[in-house]
């Protein structure tokens, strides 16, 4: 609350590689990953339950790594690799095991949280923290889910890291 | 919404794909995939954004605002005050009452909650508007607030009589009783808090006004729109292809939807504005607090002689909100004498609002805990104490049940559970210094029954489309509107694509209160069946139709194919048969309202809430039931509980796809374990703020606390409530756990704890 701050209008050249395709983008340094997918690129698939950090609907994969793309600026992933939702079944359109598994154990209602626990769990399988039910809910508590789909979540992972193991 | 890649054999086709199959959910590859384009996502030439700016006083004048610093910060458009913000028309309420004020303004000048709009900027960016949007500086003249139900100055309140039910005389009753017990039930402020937050986007083209916004009603909230800016109801068109969440509170159009329109209107730009999450929390009302005393009196077998309740909510200070308490209370039990009233208290708050089962939910916890009190006092099981007060007709009404098949739910849920097992006394079975406790409770909510339209279409190339102004929110609506227009037409479910969301489709009203599907299948029914009607007739009796020389007195369709049902003569696919008669089409318009209906009572219908049919219209009284059983953990130390097991069953009349229905009542009762351990806003006393206004600290469940959850369905198809048997869904399966917790923490702890929520501090 304070008028003597000055809000600067530089903008930053900014290249993403999202989804294996380059991104390039003239953007303020504030802008977040996740409105730059947003509202830049129109990449909606990934949400914006909270900005805050605290629900987990905007998770992608940074280098394979599950992040949060509302506590991350786009400026902090230039040049690296950035995967959403959109990028996740194969070019032909062969689903994801993950994705396959949500649909047919009916692992959402609302699906505004889907896209976020779909990216969790993906990285839930790889990191290896799908071993037991126990384990998948641990794991997979960051991202909330009001509609409470919840044990059909634990079901589709469980029932897609036992496919991606066999 | 076509079906892609259904992952069943086609031998299993039929059956999944029918009214009560478990299809998997024909919207779902769209959500999966993130291609599904929710409401405030669509991407508009450009597109402006707006942030709001909320009071930081819960009463009191805004005597100020310096709006220089905003206004000149890069990007910014336009600062909208109280003062500068363009007039609105006052707009009717959901029952159709016609405006208090003639005029309406979305931003206050006049404090009555924190958080209030009060101000709004509009910057080209979103960034530039939230930046710009801390650069305001307000003054106030702040005044005492009541800040909730236990604030000194709240007073009483104001009793509201329609709510008063009474037959017998239930103090004397009370009075005379052999055993009686009477403890007071508080249930806390709690929110919807659905993961999409609430928000819009507004564009005006001339003055017809476009609005992509998340919505449980699209033809109410367009009238809000049309009434606040006095443009023709046709000219609003309300989007909302996907809802993520409402839980209720995404019924109405409101004060921030006012601001993006009218901000829209004034810079003919259209305009975004997205409530963050702290603003969920204050620009719309969550389930008011409640405050309940139960009394019971009854012998010494167990027989209910006597209940009298009273109970209060919080509404606002400027807006009315009643949430019904003695709902429950007054049908569960039979009981020869009763009393139920309810005053409600002015605090200052947003008006509360619509929180799954308003009024069901927090009557449930006031009367299932009351009744799990006096089986205690009795040394009766607690489910032995329901059969005996069993109601087998409306306590209240004296009507005979549509369907009740709550025995068989106590019977179901008590075999899958375990209960016969179960010690009766508190603090008996343990696991190391964990302390088990075991519970029961029922619940109930009301069939709400409405009229609906739909258009089935059936096209050139055999396809099928429906089309109505309803809504999926999560529940399904796609699915099982596809189920039942390929079922009356005998077509594959992926053939048939369903359009929702839209308020130029069909009309339906609200979608709340558990009624949408059971509308909307009835409905769909009845267009599907009447365009079933015209191409049977049409294969019939049109000249170029190869059927016509068969003489028939009527043909099938199935699978896609039109034949005599005796096989002779041809089979046309529908394709085939609409090329050799020449149709583009086949469209029929389904409507479940009387004939008569004059256009004004179908907008009526539509856009207010005032011609429901009561649920105990006619002969019957219409409800769905459940029992659940819970085993929780409480940890002798600590005080955290922590639930284990869940068996409910469930009687929700006809499941139209089972896969669907077992998910929502799974997320009711996920919802409730929240409402029962977790979900509590806190109110600062000195400025009245929702302190934990946000999802760190208003805690919603997370996969980490949901145990393993069993649900069972005892239902039998009820004709009475729905065209196709099915009674409600959505909200049945939240309302008892809360109760069912709190018994399983007292058969633990010995400790009763009639304060939502059960945190540890009141265990140790």
């Amino acid at each position: 609350m304070n008028d003597q701050v000055t809000i600067s209008p530089t903008t930053l050249s900014v290249h993403l590689t999202i989804n294996g395709r380059d991104q390039a983008l003239e953007i303020e340094p504030r802008v977040t990953l996740l409105d730059a997918l947003r509202d830049r690129l129109n990449l909606t698939g990934t949400k914006k339950g909270c900005d805050q950090g605290q629900c987990g609907a905007c998770t992608v994969h940074v280098d394979g790594q599950r992040v949060l793309a509302c506590l991350t600026l786009a400026a902090q992933v230039e040049g690296r690799e950035i995967t959403t939702i959109e990028g996740l079944a194969d070019e032909d359109g062969t689903l994801n095991a993950v994705q396959a598994a949500f649909l047919e154990q009916d692992a959402f209602q609302c699906g505004y949280c889907t896209p976020g626990q779909i990216m969790s769990a993906v990285a839930c399988i790889r990191e290896g923290h799908a071993g037991s039910d126990e384990e998948i809910r641990e794991y997979m508590a960051g991202n909330l889910c009001r509609c409470g789909a919840y044990p059909n979540i634990v079901a589709a992972v469980r029932q897609a890291a036992q496919e991606l193991r066999s | 919404m076509t079906v892609h890649d259904m992952k069943h054999a086609a031998s299993d086709s039929a059956r999944l794909e029918a009214v009560g199959g478990r299809l998997s959910r024909v919207d779902g590859p769209a959500k999966i995939t993130g291609a599904a384009k929710y409401a405030f996502e669509q991407q508009l030439e450009g597109l402006v954004h707006a942030v709001l700016v909320g009071a930081t006083i819960a009463a009191g004048k805004v005597s100020a605002i310096d709006r220089r610093a905003a206004e000149t910060a890069p990007g910014v458009l336009a600062v909208l005050t109280p003062d500068t913000i363009m007039e609105l028309k006052g707009a009717s309420d959901w029952l159709g009452n016609p405006p208090s004020q003639q005029t309406y303004n979305p931003l206050a000048r006049e404090v009555t909650y924190s958080g209030q709009h009060i101000a709004a900027v509009v910057a080209e960016t979103f960034e530039q508007a939230v930046a710009a949007a801390a650069l305001l500086k307000v003054w106030y003249d702040e005044t005492p607030a009541i800040v909730d139900l236990s604030d000194g100055k709240a007073g009483d309140g104001i009793p509201i009589d329609a709510m008063t039910k009474e037959w017998g005389d239930a103090q004397a009753a009370f009075a005379a009783a052999p055993v009686r017990i009477c403890a007071a039930y508080n249930t806390p402020r709690e929110f919807q808090a659905a993961m999409e937050p609430h928000g819009l986007i507004a564009r005006w083209e001339g003055d017809e006004l476009t609005i992509w916004e998340p919505s449980q009603w699209l033809d109410g909230m367009a009238r809000t729109y049309a009434e606040w800016f006095g443009v023709p109801f046709e000219n609003v068109r309300l989007v909302s292809p996907y809802i993520g969440g409402g839980f209720g509170s995404k019924a109405l159009a409101l004060a921030h939807s006012a601001v993006a329109a009218a901000a829209a209107k004034m810079l003919g730009r259209p305009v975004k504005l997205v409530l963050n999450r702290p603003q969920n929390f204050t620009s719309y009302g969550g389930r008011a607090a409640t405050r309940q005393t139960v009394a019971i009196g009854a012998d010494r077998d167990g027989r209910i002689q006597s209940i009298v309740h009273r109970g209060v909510n919080e509404t606002a200070v400027d807006g009315m909100w009643v949430e019904p308490l003695g709902s429950v209370t007054s049908i569960m039990y039979a009981t020869p004498n009763f009393s139920s009233r309810q005053n409600v208290v002015r605090v200052n708050t947003v008006v509360p609002g619509a929180k799954r089962a308003p009024g069901e939910n927090p009557s449930a916890f006031g009367i299932e805990c009351a009744i799990d009190e006096l089986a205690y006092e009795l040394g009766i099981d607690p489910l032995e104490m329901r059969l005996i007060n069993y109601a087998e007709q409306d306590p209240h009404t004296k009507k005979a049940w549509s369907t009740r098949q709550l025995r068989e739910a106590f019977a179901a849920g008590a075999e899958a559970f375990g209960w016969a097992k179960r010690p009766p006394e508190p603090r008996s079975m343990r696991d190391g210094h964990q302390l088990i406790g075991w519970g029961v409770a029922a619940g109930t909510y009301p069939v709400r029954r409405a009229h609906g339209e739909a258009v089935v279409k059936i096209l050139a190339d055999g396809s099928v489309e429906v089309e109505s102004s309803s809504i999926d929110m999560g529940q399904g609506t796609y699915t099982i509107l596809a189920q039942t227009a390929a079922e009356t037409l005998g077509v594959p479910v992926e053939r048939v694509s369903v359009k929702l969301g839209d308020s130029h489709f069909a009309r339906a009203g609200v979608t709340g209160g558990s009624r949408l599907a059971g509308v909307m299948t009835g409905t769909v029914y009845k267009a599907a069946g009447q365009a079933l009607d015209e191409l049977i007739g049409l294969a019939l009796s049109d000249p170029r139709s190869p059927f016509q020389a068969l003489q028939a007195n009527t043909l099938q369709v199935r699978d896609g194919r039109i034949a005599s049902p005796r096989g002779e003569g041809p089979e046309l696919s529908i394709a085939e048969f609409m090329a050799a008669i020449g149709r583009d089409q086949i469209e029929a318009k389904g409507d479940t309202l009387p004939a008569s209906t004059t256009a004004e009572e179908r907008y009526k219908n539509y856009t207010t809430i005032a011609m429901s049919i009561p649920h105990t219209d006619g002969d019957y009284s219409r409800y769905s039931w459940c029992a659940h059983f819970v085993e929780v953990r409480v940890d002798e130390d600590f005080g955290t509980v922590r639930v284990s097991r869940v068996v409910s069953a469930l009687d929700s009349g006809r499941l139209y796809n089972p896969k669907l229905a077992e998910s929502q009542w799974k997320g009711g009762i996920i919802m409730g374990i929240g409402q029962a351990l977790l979900e509590e806003g806190i109110v600062d006393r000195r400025h009245g703020r929702i302190v934990n206004g946000n999802f760190a600290d208003y805690m919603l469940p997370t996969n980490a606390d949901i145990p393993d959850i069993q649900t069972i369905s005892v239902g039998i198809p009820d004709p009475h409530s729905s065209a196709l048997g099915g009674k409600g869904v959505g909200e049945l399966a939240i309302v008892g756990i809360a109760p069912a917790i709190a018994n399983a923490v007292f058969h633990a702890t010995g400790k009763r704890v009639r304060d939502l929520p059960i945190t540890l501090e009141k265990l140790i």
